[in-house]
């Protein structure tokens, strides 16, 4: 039944300024091949040379990713890695999806306080953040201190610190705000008629999250549960602080490797391993959405 | 005698405030079973409110909202038998077609083999067999609104609600989606309540039309009564978009209007001050010289196809006299014309003295 | 008229996760006050001298000002090629586009242990000695897509209208920049460099790399941490968080400024979305 004046209905396309010129944008072009892809390229050539003390050298040799691969101790750490990258990133977008949906749907007047605060909460330093929780975990720390004036506890609660706890709980505090203000940013375009059309077709609010709100936020939420597991496997520095003996990652062994140790290939190699495994992820993500169709979702009128 | 049967929607005292602001006020109204009733008014009235109360996404300050029978005030909206069609579309954009119309029916655990036979029930009875696997950026306007509504009667709710969802399109789709929406209430027997603030649409829909001002209903009937007999000034205006002109009604059937007296029908009106709604389409402009008309100047000519609309401005009176004529010559600007029209189709409503 | 939805369940949530994201702030903040060397409760009286100590120390002072040196000279680079940037993404068709963009957004995805590791990598292979520019030069690498995003969604949002009405005056392009485009954008564009220069201060994962033997604040800060635990540490985070907490006020209310809505200028809220939700990136093609 399409007649005439139906196809003359097709959405407008945005129209895009054009005749200008790219240039302006080479300087820093030049400067990013300059300082990100080509020490990224010089940095994969060393996973492929000779290890010196401290040096690399020819010939070319694939031992440095034999002995990555082999290292019973990468395996390990590969798993803590991926725990607590799993853990972070699982937790960050869990929290952020009531939140994000709070200050949508419920937050009137306090939207734009508490997303205020949580933009405010993101610049406090890293390193400040690790020690806050140093001090907030410890053995003497906030929690078990005052569980133990409470009299709930005699001794201090192990798992607290120096654990993959230790670090998973540091690493959710410094992601948690930019999975939250990218989550609540990808919620703008559900209108409140969508929810209301929803309830209108029966849905409770656990239909509404299940058939609703938790497909169209898919794409987004994937994106920054990525975001955080990639940079969250790979971090060295809160490891080191929080993580003790059983909490130590790939990114605190590259970090031993190449500074400690002296071995570039080997550090260069495992990064690279890492990097490989980080795409795998990607791409995985992204058959995963585009099987479930949920990778192409545009929102019209 | 039989009894009445029992009332679809049945709206008791609805009185309904948003801090200091009542948008309602105490509205009564029954919607008979398998009835297409309009709610028509300006923006504001109160009709989306209304609307909006039945369906459950309002609760009302005061009043009860009783469906079939059942009271359902407090019943939250996805608990009800109701359905709506919105303003906008508002499709599910990560389903296609199918899954949009499906949506109720899944929630409702349907069968799949039962799904898939009442969706396509459904898309026949928009005629969109074969746009199952569309995602909304692929139709257009028109075509999601009608989506919208297969998704809303696939259901079989038994009452649709339906919030101005021709007002996002262009006229020439309102036309055909007007047609589209008298054949499905026709074919599905349902009951519909209409909302829209033209009165155009409201005339050419429904069975009956409820007309809102401010909160408060002005009038319930047939379109052919509201509109050839409105029940008030504001009715008048809004509904036939008539003259609605102060006059003083005299004896023997006659009015003074604009210093002169003309014929009236005035039974039922008593003396003195009234209201005297000339519809446009009743207005017959001719040329000067019989002497038994108003003398007026024409001050705009539009030609709209089927005829003209003139604006003539008549001595003494505040506002310019509408007139529609569809043969009997043209006239334009600056003409000095006569005004006549028949009584009988020229109701009177009663009017304090100081009305403005 | 947004109609909201209450939700004791998602309320809850949020005022916990407030609670978790502040309270060891807080306590950071408090105990810098403490009187006394302890770092638990029960709190025994309010003393500057932890805030003393650190201000006369002169590797503090002296590792405030290279942080101050590198992150003014990380947002004033940043500004002029992001600007550049910026403009010449939104305002061409080019093919190069798309690539330029990824180009630019990469940095974003990748750890900063890979970005300070190769770059530490060049340095070397060149023979560039590790000082306060190798640190600045990592530091622009870093901080650029960040500048970009926000500054890419301002210039997308423009009216277009604006500009083709500016060059239909009789306007070339640097006129219309300087006259149209600037006046609407320069807020937005100073807030993302303050951005730029709060996130330079706070940097520390790959300033560990390409460091020589200068110190910038949270160099020194680690160092610290690494020989003692008392409060002083406390007092330094403290003075670290109100720089950056300060810079970010400062680019918040520039960059998502209401002010009066005049058509062309753009609103705070869709600017933030967009930004955050790569509208920057894609553009509209």
């Amino acid at each position: 039944m399409a007649s005439v004046a139906e196809e003359s209905q097709r959405p407008r396309a945005a129209r895009r300024r054009g005749g200008g010129s790219i240039i302006p944008a080479l300087p820093a072009a030049a400067g990013l091949v300059a300082f990100f892809l080509v020490p990224l390229l010089v940095f994969a050539v060393y996973s492929v040379l000779t290890a010196g003390l401290y040096s690399v050298s020819g010939p070319l040799t694939l031992d440095a990713y034999g002995e990555a691969i082999a290292s019973r101790v990468n395996r390990t750490l590969a798993a803590n890695s991926a725990v607590i990258g799993l853990a972070t990133a699982a937790v960050t977008v869990a929290v952020a999806l009531p939140i994000a949906y709070w200050l949508r749907r419920s937050a009137r007047r306090l939207r734009i306080p508490v997303v205020f605060l949580i933009i405010a909460s993101m610049f406090a330093s890293y390193l400040v953040r690790i020690y806050a929780w140093r001090t907030v975990l410890g053995s003497n720390g906030l929690i078990n201190d005052g569980l133990r004036r409470l009299g709930l506890i005699d001794e201090p609660l192990e798992f607290l610190i120096y654990s993959r706890f230790a670090v998973t709980v540091a690493l959710v505090h410094i992601f948690l705000p930019y999975v939250v203000l990218v989550i609540y940013a990808a919620m703008a375009p559900l209108g409140a008629g969508l929810f209301e059309a929803a309830r209108d077709l029966g849905a409770s609010s656990r239909t509404l999250w299940r058939r609703l709100i938790l497909p169209l936020m898919a794409a987004p939420a994937a994106s920054a549960f990525l975001f955080v597991f990639i940079l969250s496997a790979s971090d060295y520095v809160t490891p080191q602080f929080l993580g003790g003996a059983s909490g130590v990652t790939l990114g605190v062994q590259v970090q031993v490797n190449f500074r400690t140790l002296g071995n570039y290939p080997v550090a260069a190699a495992t990064s690279f391993l890492m990097m490989a495994a980080f795409l795998m992820c990607y791409l995985l993500s992204a058959l995963v959405l585009r099987a479930l169709r949920l990778h192409d979702i545009r929102f019209v009128n | 005698m039989r009894p009445e049967p029992l009332p679809r929607v049945r709206l008791e005292e609805v009185t309904h405030r948003f801090g200091d602001v009542t948008a309602l006020d105490g509205v009564s109204l029954d919607v008979r079973e398998g009835e297409f009733v309009t709610l028509l008014g300006p923006s504001g009235c109160g009709k989306t409110t209304l609307l909006r109360i039945v369906a459950g996404f309002e609760r009302p300050t005061e009043g009860r909202v009783i469906l079939g029978g059942e009271d359902v005030t407090r019943t939250p909206a996805h608990r009800r038998p109701v359905n709506m069609v919105f303003q906008r579309p508002t499709l599910f954009p990560h389903l296609d077609v199918f899954e949009n119309v499906a949506f109720g029916l899944r929630i409702a655990g349907v069968s799949t083999e039962e799904v898939r036979a009442r969706v396509g029930d459904a898309l026949r009875l928009i005629r969109l067999e074969g746009y199952e696997g569309r995602r909304n950026y692929e139709l257009s306007g028109g075509q999601m609104q009608r989506v919208a509504l297969a998704r809303a009667m696939v259901n079989r709710p038994k009452v649709l609600l339906l919030d101005e969802p021709l007002s996002a399109l262009d006229l020439k789709i309102r036309l055909e989606m007007e047609a589209e929406l008298r054949r499905v209430h026709r074919e599905t027997g349902a009951t519909f309540v209409y909302v829209t603030h033209d009165q155009r649409e409201a005339l050419a829909l429904s069975d009956r039309i409820v007309v809102f001002n401010e909160g408060r209903v002005e009038q319930v009937g047939e379109p052919d009564r509201v509109y050839r007999n409105p029940a008030s000034p504001f009715v008048a205006r809004f509904v036939g978009d008539s003259n609605v002109i102060a006059v003083e009604v005299t004896p023997g059937d006659t009015v003074r209007i604009a210093g002169r007296a003309m014929p009236a029908a005035s039974d039922g009106i008593a003396e003195g001050a009234a209201w005297l709604v000339l519809r446009p389409d009743v207005v017959r402009l001719s040329a000067p010289g019989s002497g038994t008309g108003l003398r007026g100047v024409v001050r705009d000519v539009s030609f709209r196809g089927t005829g003209h609309t003139y604006r003539v401005e008549v001595g003494g009176l505040p506002d310019p006299i509408k007139a529609e004529m569809h043969e009997g010559g043209t006239f334009e600007l600056e003409d000095e014309v006569e005004l006549g029209w028949d009584p009988a189709a020229s109701p009177l409503l009663p009017r304090t003295p100081d009305e403005p | 008229m947004e109609r909201t939805q209450r939700s004791p369940f998602t309320a809850t949530v949020t005022a916990l996760s407030l609670l978790f994201l502040f309270v060891p702030i807080a306590v950071v903040v408090l105990f810098s006050f403490h009187s006394t060397g302890g770092l638990s409760f029960p709190f025994r009286g309010f003393s500057l001298r932890w805030y003393e100590e650190v201000f006369s120390s002169p590797e503090f002072r002296e590792a405030s000002v290279n942080s101050l040196i590198v992150a003014t000279a990380t947002a004033v680079v940043t500004l002029l090629l992001g600007t550049l940037a910026a403009y010449g993404l939104s305002h061409s068709r080019s093919r190069l586009r798309a690539p330029l963009a990824l180009l630019f957004f990469l940095p974003l995805t990748l750890p900063g242990l890979f970005i300070g590791l190769s770059l530490l990598v060049l340095f070397t292979e060149v023979q560039i000695d590790a000082s306060l520019a190798t640190v600045t030069i990592a530091h622009l690498v870093y901080v650029f897509p960040y500048f970009l995003l926000v500054s890419l969604a301002a210039l997308n949002r423009l009216d277009v209208a604006l500009e083709e009405a500016g060059a239909d005056l009789g306007a070339n392009s640097w006129l219309v920049f300087r006259k149209v485009t600037l006046p609407q954008v320069w807020p937005v564009l100073v807030g993302a460099s303050s951005l730029a220069f709060a996130l330079s201060f706070d940097e520390f994962i790959i300033t560990f790399f390409v460091i020589g033997a200068d110190s910038t604040l949270p160099m020194f800060i680690w160092s610290t941490l690494r020989r003692t635990v008392n409060p002083s540490i406390n007092a330094i985070s403290s003075l670290l968080l109100l720089v950056t907490l300060l810079l970010f006020v400062i680019s918040f209310v520039l960059t998502f400024r209401r002010g009066r809505k005049r058509r062309g200028v753009i609103g705070g809220e869709e600017l933030m979305e967009q930004a955050l939700a790569g509208d920057a990136i894609g553009g509209r093609t």
